[in-house]
């Protein structure tokens, strides 16, 4: 009966870190380019989750189509705070970086607020399930897997294939070399931004295929600091190593949570997340390049 | 030859006072802040939220605007002392101690603010920027899944001690407290805050930290010790946050919920009111304080709900076109005159 529920947890706990570690790529790829941590990352992932809302209630159309259409929005604003703000603090100490970043969060919150209200949304796009020997699956989640899948290789492709990625990751390893081999560095700061915050609000369309429910504009706190976790889990800077960060993370969630449940007179809830941070610590500690991180 | 050594000994002394001539500004507001609230009681409420948030300011710059260091999780350390209030008063409530409580209290608060601080500090100051970052993130939310989730203190349904309060010093006496002298702790630690910066800065204390600033590395082999100055810096200002909590949050409030006092928002507004002012300087957080605290307030009476609207624009014009803060660019443009020395 245990192994069963496990085994159903940790099913639904590879496919949700599946999807957190999608989300988080778009976190690491802008540190690993301009060594700033995007506080105001949840934020877009919220707005993601508003772009499928709205494509699926007030269009009637199928959430896939706001995937692409997430993408083009993330990437536009990326540009826009990229231009007027970002791109002047690349030389300012962190503390102003951690601060625009989180304006500009809290910027997107009360737009979005704004337009939308406060209440929490939700919606119900069902295309049927699959019933595995210990769990029910339904087929959204399975789509929410496998495009994640699809968007970190199509990440992969583009960092080693193109002349773009390439010159990208030669910017990500020595800033000062890039710039003698010709390479327009500013240039590749707007273009990791930018695609940076496309691939964080595409990650909150896939979101609501695997959680249609609970939509509200300060959503995004909590996928903020799970982001955090998992990119120092994967190696902070490192976009794939991101990815599998995620999916430890989602297995030790659920994993933790089956587990602490059966202890008594304790919130299971907010002790797995207890466990999170506190494995978010020690990874600090003994490695903080990441669990995966190569040096 | 008494004579000389005696004059020596005296513009000595002038100088030394001298040195603390940038207390006057600051001390300046906080008393007229307080005069403002005694004559005018009405603007009481008002004058409460600017102390918070000019001791906020001025608490945490001890260690965010000496070091350069950003610590996410500083709301953690306001949170302890908020418990250590709480757990105090439970404690001692019946000890016919009187009045006597809220120093227990305020005094625990302290501890156990200095007591994380410690741990903390020497665990988490070995990293550096993002990673710092991160992880004092991970340290406060820690702590409060932690309480949520093993049912410590009351857990999520956190501490309630109005009756408590009531028991060990009456009605009357209880509502004075809470609603007039736990301010006044407010504007002293604010102050206390400010003495320790200033005799920081002009001291070997102030130079390590301004090397580390700059640059650890380059500090590291000038051969400062800047463990023992992070630190110290650290420690600090984890100290005056528990006090602050203490008196701003537990006995204020006389309840404490794990998911109020660790809400990171408190945190975000410390380092916006410390870059609005200036980062490192003297009477920055004051200002800064005051400007964010009358700005929130008045965009909140004027634009009730659509507040944070236009207060995120005003942030990011802020760090783009003034990075210095309001007292580091006055600092720039008074250099040379007279009022260099009342500022720092």
């Amino acid at each position: 009966m245990l192994l069963q529920q496990l085994s159903g947890n940790l099913t639904q706990g590879l496919i949700l870190g599946a999807i957190y570690g999608m989300a988080t790529m778009g976190l690491n790829l802008i540190f690993g380019v301009m060594k700033i941590v995007n506080v105001g990352h949840g934020a877009f992932i919220m707005l993601g989750t508003f772009v499928s809302f709205a494509i699926f209630t007030y269009l009637g159309l199928t959430p896939i189509v706001a995937i692409p259409l997430a993408f083009i929005v993330g990437f536009a604003l990326g540009s826009l705070f990229f231009y007027f703000i970002i791109g002047k603090l690349t030389n300012a100490p962190e503390l102003n970086s951690l601060l625009a970043t989180f304006a500009i969060g809290m910027l997107i919150e009360e737009v979005t607020k704004f337009i939308f209200g406060s209440e929490w949304r939700g919606f119900t796009w069902d295309v049927g399930r699959v019933t595995l020997p210990f769990t029910v699956l339904p087929i959204t989640k399975i789509y929410a897997f496998i495009i994640s899948i699809l968007v970190v290789i199509a990440l992969y492709l583009w960092l080693r294939m193109t002349r773009s990625g390439t010159a990208l990751r030669a910017v990500v390893e020595d800033k000062e070399g890039a710039r003698v081999c010709g390479i327009n560095v500013d240039r590749m700061y707007a273009l990791s931004f930018s695609i940076g915050i496309g691939l964080t609000v595409m990650s909150g369309v896939i979101l609501t295929f695997f959680i249609s429910v609970g939509l509200n504009p300060y959503m995004g706190g909590a996928y903020t600091l799970r982001a955090f976790v998992i990119a120092v889990l994967g190696g902070l800077g490192s976009p794939l190593g991101a990815f599998f960060g995620g999916v430890i993370f989602g297995l030790v969630e659920n994993g933790s949570y089956t587990l602490l449940s059966l202890i008594p007179g304790i919130e299971p809830f907010s002790l797995t997340r207890f466990v999170t941070f506190f494995i978010l610590l020690i990874i600090l500690l003994v490695r903080p390049t990441g669990l995966l991180g190569v040096k | 030859m008494i004579s000389v050594g005696k004059s020596v000994n005296s513009q000595q002394s002038i100088v030394n006072i001298k040195k603390y001539f940038p207390l006057l500004p600051v001390y300046g507001i906080y008393l007229l802040l307080f005069l403002i609230g005694i004559i005018y009681p009405e603007m009481w409420s008002v004058v409460t939220l600017l102390a918070f948030y000019c001791a906020l300011g001025q608490a945490f710059n001890i260690f965010l605007g000496m070091t350069g260091y950003v610590d996410f999780g500083y709301v953690a350390f306001l949170g302890l002392g908020a418990y250590g209030m709480a757990l105090g008063i439970d404690v001692s409530h019946q000890t016919g101690l009187n009045i006597g409580i809220i120093f227990i209290g305020i005094i625990l608060g302290l501890l156990m603010a200095t007591l994380l601080s410690l741990v903390v500090g020497a665990v988490a100051l070995r990293l550096r920027g993002a990673y710092f970052a991160i992880a004092t993130i991970g340290v406060n939310e820690g702590f409060r899944y932690l309480i949520e989730g093993a049912k410590l203190w009351g857990g999520s349904e956190g501490l309630i001690y109005f009756r408590q309060l009531n028991e060990a010093m009456g009605r009357e006496k209880t509502n004075v407290i809470v609603t007039f002298w736990a301010d006044v702790f407010v504007l002293v630690i604010a102050a206390i805050s400010a003495f320790i910066t200033l005799y920081y800065m002009r001291s070997k204390i102030g130079y390590a930290l301004t090397a580390l600033r700059e640059d650890e590395d380059a500090a590291k082999v000038m051969g400062i010790n800047v463990t023992k100055y992070k630190i110290l810096a650290f420690i600090t200002s984890a100290s005056m946050a528990g006090m602050l909590g203490a008196t701003s949050w537990g006995l204020k409030y006389t309840h404490v919920f794990p998911a109020d006092v660790f809400e990171i928002h408190y945190t975000v507004e410390g380092i916006v009111i410390i870059l609005l002012g200036g980062a490192g300087t003297l009477l920055g957080p004051a200002a800064g304080g005051l400007l964010y605290g009358l700005s929130k307030y008045w965009l909140g009476a004027m634009f009730p709900g659509i507040q944070l609207l236009i207060f995120a624009p005003i942030i990011l014009i802020i760090i783009v076109a003034f990075p210095e803060g309001i007292v580091g660019t006055m600092k720039k443009k008074i250099k040379g005159t007279v009022l260099e020395r009342y500022i720092a």
